[in-house]
Order: structure tokens, then sequence, then C-alpha cells
């Protein structure tokens, strides 16, 4: 059985332009989004996560490609997966004259679920005592808390989130990632389109990172940082000293930052850079090895996607990329 | 459907804008109805005694008499003639001020009225029931909460269905209920007031309520439908304006038939059949026109003609909609 609740294959999207040309936004995508957990996807402003999402979602039509939700093919089938999926797409968007529990309601009855589930979504966000106000005079935060109730009215087997931190301040931030790690935690599966990548290294299991339109990893969130080279701090009391030494036995150094004299060394033996030090009468303070966080990664992959390289892509529901 | 219909009424019902525009359909026919019926209100009996006494004083005015003494010895000068039999009462009420001449007010005549005031009652609903279809949805749109109810109900056709349903099922209740009412308290008026009510009269009123409200009922769809299509609705008010300001200059301009005026069409449509003119060759202004050629300028519209042309332009608005909705991205 397909245990993934989301699958594209080749998805294509071209806008076209008001003076005729062509924009391709989403080019031979594709995503693999395993059941469970958390899945970050990830890839820089305008590198065509929305409109993978809007397509996804039956807001947007693919120019190429297929999509399936939970096995079925998508815009084809839309209608009998929809209830099992809750979606925020960009910001949130309600009728500003109608209360928060207004909104709520009119959605709610769209899917003939029963009143209390109002309720029940009002007070997991947190907008008790001010779900009768009207929408436009919330604050950001609160919009955002609204859409997430939104989702929770359809009681979703997979949330879809695309940016849900956008414009909220850092406790509001907080509130959202416990949310959705707590989803996550229930069994629900959680698509998060996130830019703050701290954000999506805390909350998610596996992700995927695309770059102009184009899958440029996809796997485990801790096999991605296994990528690539390792790296180890050297603190030395004479650090250019050590930078010539390093350098001249074929180790690519680089300042940790321009204000400190700590140097990171790309080096799979951390023991060699010992070794080296030592035989040349430098005796190191300090040597940690340097753990890849997500935005390095993120930056590497995009910024040499930018630069046109070539990149191996795993889009597998568990492997590294 | 039957839940994507009670949303969007639910929808409709708390859209404050929509439904100042529903109070405003009620408002102002009965505002027309009530000021119809004070204008054309007979005369109390005080203002005929005050106007009797006018007319006397008048009437005893020397210049007056000699007046009425002039056209009794040379009637031929008043018109009249002379060997008339009631010459007496003929210079009279030549001569001598009438109650009426003090004393002017309109009767209320309900024949009158259905192709006066009645149409102008159309019109008017229609604009305001126009504006309510384009309102309800445009907010929509210019919210950006279209695409949230479409992560609801994904069916676009069901979605663009449902509205479309509500939108003119109320509008034709409303304006049904507004137009009878309002042809209902004129024809009790002028019973009231011992004029012409025959039940023919306020059955032919009634029916023109009838079909109002389904032009009205029309106009409300027609702006939704185009609202959809255009996702705006100062898009769809510009463009209905420079329709009918344009258009009208263009067929007037082109000189094409005024049956195909939209406003000819649409009074054919309430009024079952309406008149209008037609340029005539010149020959018709001489003394003896050739035969064969047809000299009448009036012409009749019948109001299948008027329903056809307008039921064309609604169905090309909504399936140029409806397409457009189900295709086109949704921001």
């Amino acid at each position: 059985m397909n245990d993934l609740v989301i699958e594209t294959t080749g998805l294509h999207k071209e806008f076209r332009s008001r003076r005729g040309g062509l924009r391709v936004a989403v080019q031979g995508l594709d995503l693999a989004v395993p059941r469970g957990g958390v899945h970050g996807f990830l890839g820089p402003n305008g590198s065509g996560k929305t409109t993978t999402i809007r397509m996804l979602l039956g807001l947007a039509r693919a120019s190429k490609g297929s999509m399936e939700l939970f096995g079925h093919p998508v815009p084809q089938s839309l209608p009998a997966v929809i209830d099992r999926v809750g979606a925020v797409v960009e910001s949130p968007k309600f009728s500003p004259n109608f209360s928060g529990r207004q909104n709520l309601v009119l959605l709610a009855r769209t899917i003939g679920a029963p009143t209390g589930r109002v309720d029940a979504a009002i007070e997991t966000v947190g907008l008790t005592g001010r779900d009768r106000d009207r929408f436009k005079s919330y604050s950001l935060g609160m919009k955002q808390r609204l859409a997430i109730a939104a989702t929770l009215l359809k009681d979703p087997e997979l949330l879809i989130l695309d940016e849900p931190t956008n414009g909220l301040d850092p406790a509001g931030i907080r509130e959202i990632r416990d949310t959705i790690r707590d989803l996550g935690e229930r069994g629900v599966t959680v698509l998060l389109s996130s830019h703050i990548l701290a954000e999506v290294q805390q909350v998610c299991t596996s992700a995927t990172i695309i770059g102009n339109g184009r899958l440029l990893a996809s796997g485990r969130v801790d096999e991605l940082l296994q990528g690539g080279p390792a790296v180890v701090r050297v603190e030395a009391p004479d650090p250019a000293a050590a930078r010539s030494v390093l350098e001249g036995a074929g180790f690519a150094v680089s300042p940790a930052a321009s204000d400190e004299p700590d140097l990171l060394v790309e080096a799979d033996s951390p023991a060699e850079v010992t070794r080296v030090l030592g035989e040349a009468g430098i005796w190191l303070t300090a040597l940690t090895p340097v753990r890849r966080d997500l935005e390095s990664v993120f930056l590497e992959l995009t910024e040499a996607d930018t630069l046109g390289h070539e990149h191996v892509a795993h889009p597998t529901s568990g492997g590294a990329a | 459907m039957r839940r994507l219909l009670h949303v969007e009424l639910t929808r409709l019902r708390w859209r404050r804008a929509v439904l100042l525009l529903l109070l405003a359909v009620v408002a102002l026919p009965v505002v027309f109805g009530v000021a119809r019926a004070w204008s054309t209100t007979p005369p109390s009996a005080e203002d005929l005694a005050r106007v009797d006494q006018q007319v006397a004083e008048e009437t005893a005015r020397p210049y007056v008499q000699k007046q009425l003494e002039r056209c009794l010895a040379k009637p031929q000068r008043f018109g009249l003639a002379a060997d008339d039999p009631d010459l007496q009462a003929q210079c009279e009420s030549f001569v001598l001020p009438q109650r009426e001449w003090f004393l002017y007010y309109e009767t209320l005549d309900l024949v009158q009225e259905r192709d006066e005031t009645g149409l102008a009652v159309v019109a008017l609903v229609s604009v305001l029931l126009l504006l309510a279809g384009t309102t309800l949805v445009g907010h929509d749109w210019n919210s950006g909460s279209m695409s949230n109810q479409l992560l609801f109900e994904t069916r676009r056709t069901r979605v663009w269905t449902a509205k479309a349903l509500v939108v003119f099922a109320v509008s034709l209740v409303l304006s049904l209920v507004v137009f009878s009412s309002y042809w209902l308290a004129l024809w009790a008026a002028a019973r009231s007031r011992d004029l012409p009510s025959s039940t023919g009269i306020l059955v032919d009123c009634l029916q023109d309520g009838l079909r109002g409200a389904l032009v009205a009922a029309g106009a409300a769809l027609g702006g939704y439908a185009l609202t959809m299509l255009f996702r705006s609705t100062v898009a769809t008010l510009g463009v209905l304006f420079a329709v009918a300001v344009a258009g009208g200059a263009l067929i007037a301009v082109l000189g094409i038939d005024a049956q195909f005026q939209p406003q000819t069409n649409i009074a054919a449509v309430v009024l079952d059949g309406a008149d209008y003119y037609v340029q005539v060759p010149d020959e018709c202004f001489t003394d003896r026109p050739p035969p064969g050629i047809a000299c009448d300028e009036e012409k009749v519209l019948p109001a299948a003609n008027g329903s056809i042309y307008v039921g064309s332009f609604l169905l090309l608005a909504g399936a140029a909609s409806v397409l457009s909705f189900r295709r086109r991205d949704v921001p």
C-alpha cells in the first residue's frame, strides 16, 4: 500500500504574463510526503512552494504532471479527500466584517461539521473571548490562529501550513510551533512550508527543499544534516599561524566569524587536525565538532542551484539526500 | 447542495451591505407608492369649499360678468355658434372661472401607472438587486475568502450554482412581494376613491409585477455572474456602466433599430410588449405614399422578443462566468 499522503510526479506550472511571456513557477517537481510527522517544505521566495500547495488543493491548475493525495489523483478526486485535509495558504483569508466565529460557522456548515467543533477549534487556538469580534479587528497572530482553527474543523489527517508564523511575535511563533508539534504527535501529517529554518529544524521530522520550482533534496532532517563535509571549530593561541599550517596541509579553512579568532576547518578526522598542528608546535586550546544546521544545508543547496550547479536529489519517503 | 444553499443564505443574511440594499429594495417602492397615493389624493371637502368660494368671488367680478355678456352677445368671437340652444351654459363654461382652474390634482389611474411609475419601480429595484448580487460575491473575491471556501467545497460548479440560486431566489421572492404589495396598495387606494379599479386591471398590474420580479431577479443574477467573471465589484459596475452608456450610444449612432435598445426590451418584458419607433422612408411623408411601403413609425416589440434578448445576455454572462470560475486559478 502506498503510504505517502502527498505525491507529485513531474509537476509543472507555467504562468502566462500579461505581455504574453511564460513564467515557469514549478518544473517537474517530484514531491513525496510520508504519512505521519511534520514534513518541512523549504525553498527561497518564488521557488514554487505556495504554487505547489495551491495546485495540490485545487486552487491552481497544473500545466503538466500528476498529483495524489492519500493515493487519490487530484484535482479529479479532490472532493473525496478534501475533508481529510486542512490548509492555510499564504495569509489567512476570511470575511473581514464577520466575526471569527461567524467565519468558522460558515466553513463548518459547508462540511456539515457540528457547531461543537467550532467551539473546540476556537478553544484549541486560544481565541475564546475574542471569537465574537470582527475578523478585521484581529491582530496578525489572531488571524493566523483563526486560520489554524479553520483547519481543525475538519479533524484533518493532513495539515498543509504555508508560512503559518508569518508576522507573529516570538510568543506567537512558539504557540504555533507547539500546536504543530502537538498535531504531529497526535498522528496528523503536517506539511509545513516556512522560511524560518530553525523552526523547521525544531519541529520537522523530514523535509523537502526546492529551488526554482525543482526538487533539490528530500529526506529525514537528521539525514539531510549528515550530508556534506564534517567541520570542526579550532581555537589556537595563534590563529594566523594555525591557519597557515592547516592550509599548508591541504585543509579548507575559514574564519568562524569576522570578529572571532576561531577557525572552521573541514576535516573528516579531527585527530588529523590535532596531529598536523601538534607537529608544527601549535597546541590547541579547543577543538569542537560543528554540527550542520538546516540553514547551512538550505543555503548550500539553494545557492548552488542559483549558480546552476547540478544536484543529486533523492525524493524518497525516508532516505537522505 | 442543500447544505451549501443554507451556507450561502446565511452568508447573505450576515452581509450588512447586502441587507441594506435589500432594505432599500423594500423601502424605496414604499416611498414611491406612498408619494403616488399622496399626490393623487382627491381634494377634501374643505378644499372644495375654499375653491368654490374663490370661484364665486372671481365670478362676481365685473370684468368677468362683462366677458359673459360679450360672449352671449357675440358668441362667434368666442368660437361658439349664435344659434346654439345651450349658449348660456356654453358661455358660462367658457368664460366663468371653473373649479379646475384653482384646484389641479392628478387622478390615480392604474393603467397609466403601469406604463410610468410601475416601470420606474421595476428599474429601481432591478438596479438595487444587481448591486446586491455583485456586492455579495464581490466581497468574497475582495477579501480572498473565496479560496478559503474552496478549501472546504472544491466542486466549483456547485459553489457557483449555490450562490447563484440564493441570489436569484432571494431577489425573485423579495421583488415579487414588493411589486405585488405595490400594486395591491395602489389598487386599494384607487378602489377607496371610487376610481376605475376592476379586477382585470389588478390582474394586469400583478402580471406586470411578476414579469418585473423576473427581470429584477435576472438583474441580480447577471450582476452576480459578471462579478464571478471579473472577480471585482468595481470592474463589474464599470463594465455595466460602459455598456449602458457606450452601448446605447453605439446603437443610436449606427442607426440600429430601437428594438435592440436594452431598455426597450426590458420594457417589453415587464409590460408584455412595448412600443418603439422606426424611421420610415421619406416617401411616407408625401401626399400619396407609394403602395407597398411600410409607413407606420410605431411598432410593438412583443414580450417574447424582449425575453429572448434579455435571456440571451443573461445566458452568455452565466456561461462565461461558470467556465471562467471552473478553469481559472483562484488567488
